[in-house]
């Protein structure tokens, strides 16, 4: 089998050779070098699945138990490192200059939060979804339902970004329309998932992570070699190029470096580039710390995120899989901001016109003239991560749909065989969801998946966060607190849709600056809070049999 | 049952044993410090900044009374116009102030030609513009050749170099059809729209430099991220060491 495998590679990779001169301009037709390394990479990862397949459920569950703290480690990095993280934070930086690194801050922040206060507890609580976690510390059958329809409700909204990016990504290199690459990417990722989803995942993980983050940094190397920077470590030698864009870059220095059009790496000055919340972006200080500090709450509030504690040995563990899943995940956050640094320069002069953003990791590299199959490279790496947080958000959404909704709610008694079933349906049906919302294009990859972290900032999180440190925290405090956050959430949505729809509601300024759509959580989550502790106060005091549970195996 | 309910209570504010404390304070500590880090040196770039012009804001101020009078020399004529150049050759411009900028760079570049080279530019204009319509290749030889024909006329009238940036993007912005001159609100709409673009909030904090980086730039990008993964490790470190001092197993 193996050896069928290998050759089957080999016999790709082959192509791929021969396939080397056919990308040509920044968008332009079919790509074939490009669509063969993406369809190579993806073969690797379900032949990876089925060689290291999961032999039964507690297998699959625990994901490898037998994985040292560094492969878990890169199991979280991979699981975390989305289209929001490879094309949507250049793509913010691109446009907003400093703005663009608060979400850099933002999600990777809350990484300190989700171990100091969170990793080690969640593990030795032992439950397998975060709806399990709620249901049982707030003896509420009621609140495992709501909490569940969150989960599936976050999935959502964070798979409503991933798919943008695998539409830009396809419609690149398949050279279609973008709705025609969202309905065949969204395909391609469906089948995807409902095959690896059988499968063992968590080397396929630690495969994505290498495979994701090795096509991210080629081309940096690659661009600071070229244009003169120090290239041995891109992630510092880019600090010149910052500086280059705040001074400018006089045509004379410059003589024979030039971008695939020709146009000379020379730049009238643009501080606006590197200087804290700039006029000239329209971002404003209160803006950088609201998204700062709602992505990192965020962050500790995920449900996909917070499950993959349940799944490793020990409470050690899950603490250590932490450090090196952040060292990794921090990697490639050291590295989008020199795209978009080169980016800016390189798409200065005006006859390169307008960028997609959101692509313009890619539009970077094929500016400065990077071989096209190292880019086509870069683009797999891109759809890679994309689908493997789509996968993993489309199983846990459907998992909750399947296990804490049908199941638990509805159908204690359904078979095994029908849970699998009713899994595979959500799947689906998720799928076609998000897809249609993604159509719509609502706003840059990055800010839409903001809104999933905001909203699991004013939901998930405060219930964790008093489950696990106050053993005061009651159902009626949960449900109270669960309201106030779930109405700051409805109307900071409700108000971004109606804003993209044309439609003014009453305070719609006010509104829109302070529950902005990608950072609402900043005001939401405190509330919520809140709510919660002093509802907790007057109502009460949870059953003795939690409260030893959390003092005996929590907290021991 | 009234004794019971006493127990077993957990508050991260009120820890019950020694080991709990340890880890309440540690905690906090951490949490202290992330805090400070991020939002504390934020706060204080944003308390220190002071709005500075661009060195090229303040040389509009300069010629501006003069130019919108009428009575500039031919070289205050000539910075007048740089200026909406400049911020035209910048990477993102709204649409509709972009359309402000280029109305001041065409009156100044009409006001500086005389009625000869007015002839002559507005022919070039014309020319590239309809060449520029039909072309669907920016490096095809026409397209680049009325490009530098362009150049060649209109540079020189406001003494830009060859080796100028703002020379390359010059042919880009030009137009025909321009305001005969600048009323009022024109003026006070261009003056926005350069306040924009123009002034940055800078500081000691944004104009040093650290490893080629500005400093703050330096700190959020790199430094922060570094500081997130030390405290993560100092955690586990001191955790680990915590439980083996309390004898705790996990």
């Amino acid at each position: 089998m193996k050896r069928f495998i290998t050759l089957i590679i080999l016999l790709l990779s082959s192509t791929v050779i021969f396939a080397a001169n056919a990308a040509t301009d920044l968008e332009g037709g079919f790509k074939l070098g490009p669509a063969i390394i993406m369809i190579t990479i993806l073969v690797i990862f379900v032949m990876v699945g089925i060689i290291f397949r999961a032999k039964n459920t507690n297998d699959f569950y625990a994901a490898g138990r037998g994985i040292s703290k560094v492969g878990s480690g890169m199991a979280i990095a991979s699981n975390w490192m989305s289209a929001a993280s490879f094309l949507g934070m250049a793509a913010l930086m691109y446009g907003s200059g400093y703005h663009g690194l608060s979400y850099v801050v933002g999600w990777t922040g809350g990484y300190v939060l989700l171990l100091i206060l969170m990793a080690g507890q969640i593990r030795k609580y032992g439950k397998y979804t975060a709806a399990d976690f709620i249901g049982d510390r707030y003896y509420s059958r009621t609140l495992r339902a709501v909490a569940a329809v969150i989960a599936i409700l976050i999935s959502i909204a964070y798979c409503v970004g991933q798919f943008g990016g695998i539409g830009l990504l396809f419609k690149w290199i398949m050279g279609i329309e973008y709705w025609l690459a969202v309905v065949i990417g969204g395909s391609v990722v469906l089948t995807y998932t409902l095959i690896s989803g059988m499968l063992g995942v968590t080397k396929n993980m630690q495969i994505q992570y290498v495979i994701i983050i090795i096509s991210f940094l080629i081309p940096l190397f690659i661009l600071t070699f070229k244009f003169d920077y120090f290239w041995l470590l891109p992630q510092i030698g880019y600090g010149s190029v910052v500086s280059d864009i705040v001074g400018g870059i006089p045509l004379a220095e410059t003589a024979d470096l030039v971008n695939k059009y020709g146009h000379e790496f020379a730049m009238v000055p643009m501080p606006e580039y590197a200087m804290p919340w700039d006029p000239a972006t329209g971002q404003t200080f209160f803006q950088w710390i609201a998204i700062a500090f709602s992505l990192m709450i965020g962050t500790a509030g995920l449900p996909h995120v917070l499950q993959r504690f349940y799944v490793v040995p020990n409470a050690k563990d899950a603490r250590w899989s932490v450090v090196w899943g952040l060292f990794f995940i921090c990697i490639l956050y050291w590295s989008a901001p020199v795209y978009s640094a080169f980016g800016q320069i390189l798409s200065a002069h005006p006859e390169i016109g307008a960028l997609e953003k959101d692509a313009i990791v890619v539009y970077t590299a094929q500016l400065g003239n990077i071989h096209p199959l190292i880019v086509g490279f870069l683009a797999a790496g891109g759809v890679s991560a994309a689908f493997s947080t789509v996968s993993g958000l489309l199983v846990a959404g459907s998992s909750a749909f399947a296990h804490d909704l049908y199941v638990k709610v509805f159908r204690p008694d359904s078979s095994p065989k029908i849970q699998l079933r009713m899994a595979r349906y959500g799947t689906v049906v998720m799928a076609v969801i998000v897809a249609s919302i993604a159509l719509l294009k609502l706003a840059l990859i990055g800010q839409l998946v903001a809104v999933a972290f905001s909203l699991a900032g004013c939901t998930i999180f405060p219930l964790f966060l008093l489950g696990i440190w106050w053993s005061g925290s009651n159902k009626q405090g949960a449900i109270a607190g669960l309201i106030a956050g779930g109405l700051v959430s409805l109307i900071a949505i409700a108000y971004f849709i109606a804003g993209t729809q044309g439609v003014t509601l009453p305070f719609n300024e006010f509104i829109d600056y302070y529950l902005g759509a990608w950072y609402f959580a900043v005001f939401g989550a405190p509330l919520a809070i809140i709510v919660h502790i002093i509802v907790a106060k007057l109502t009460p005091e949870t059953p003795i049999e939690i409260r030893k549970f959390l003092t005996e195996s929590v907290h021991s | 049952m009234e004794t019971n309910n006493q127990e077993y209570r957990i508050s991260f504010f009120k820890p019950s044993n020694p080991q709990t404390t340890a880890n309440r304070n540690m905690v906090l500590w951490l949490l202290l410090i992330w805090t400070v880090a991020i939002f504390g040196f934020h706060v204080v770039l944003k308390l220190i900044e002071e709005p500075t012009p661009e060195p090229i804001l303040l040389s509009y101020q300069e010629v501006s009374q003069n130019v919108y009078q009428g009575n500039a020399s031919l070289n205050e004529m000539q910075t007048f116009a740089k200026v909406p150049l400049q911020v035209l050759s910048k990477v993102f411009i709204v649409p509709e102030e972009r359309i402000e900028l280029q109305n001041a760079l065409n009156w100044a570049i009409f006001q500086i030609a005389d009625d000869e080279e007015k002839d002559a530019l507005k022919a070039e204009i014309a020319n590239f513009k309809a060449i520029e319509e039909k072309t669907t290749d920016i490096l095809a030889q026409d397209y680049q050749q009325a490009k530098i024909e362009l150049m060649a006329v209109a540079a020189p009238m406001l003494g830009l170099s060859d080796r100028d940036v703002r020379t390359k993007i010059l042919p880009l912005e030009l137009n025909t059809e321009y305001p005969q001159n600048m009323s009022e609100e024109n003026i006070a709409q261009l003056e926005t729209v350069l306040n924009k673009y123009l002034i940055h909030n800078e500081s000691v904090l944004t104009n040093m430099t650290v490893l080629g980086f500005p400093f703050h730039y330096f700190y959020t990008a790199v430094f922060l991220l570094i500081l997130f993964v030390v405290l993560c490790w100092i955690y586990c470190v001191r955790t680990d060491v915590l439980n083996k001092k309390y004898g705790i197993d996990d």
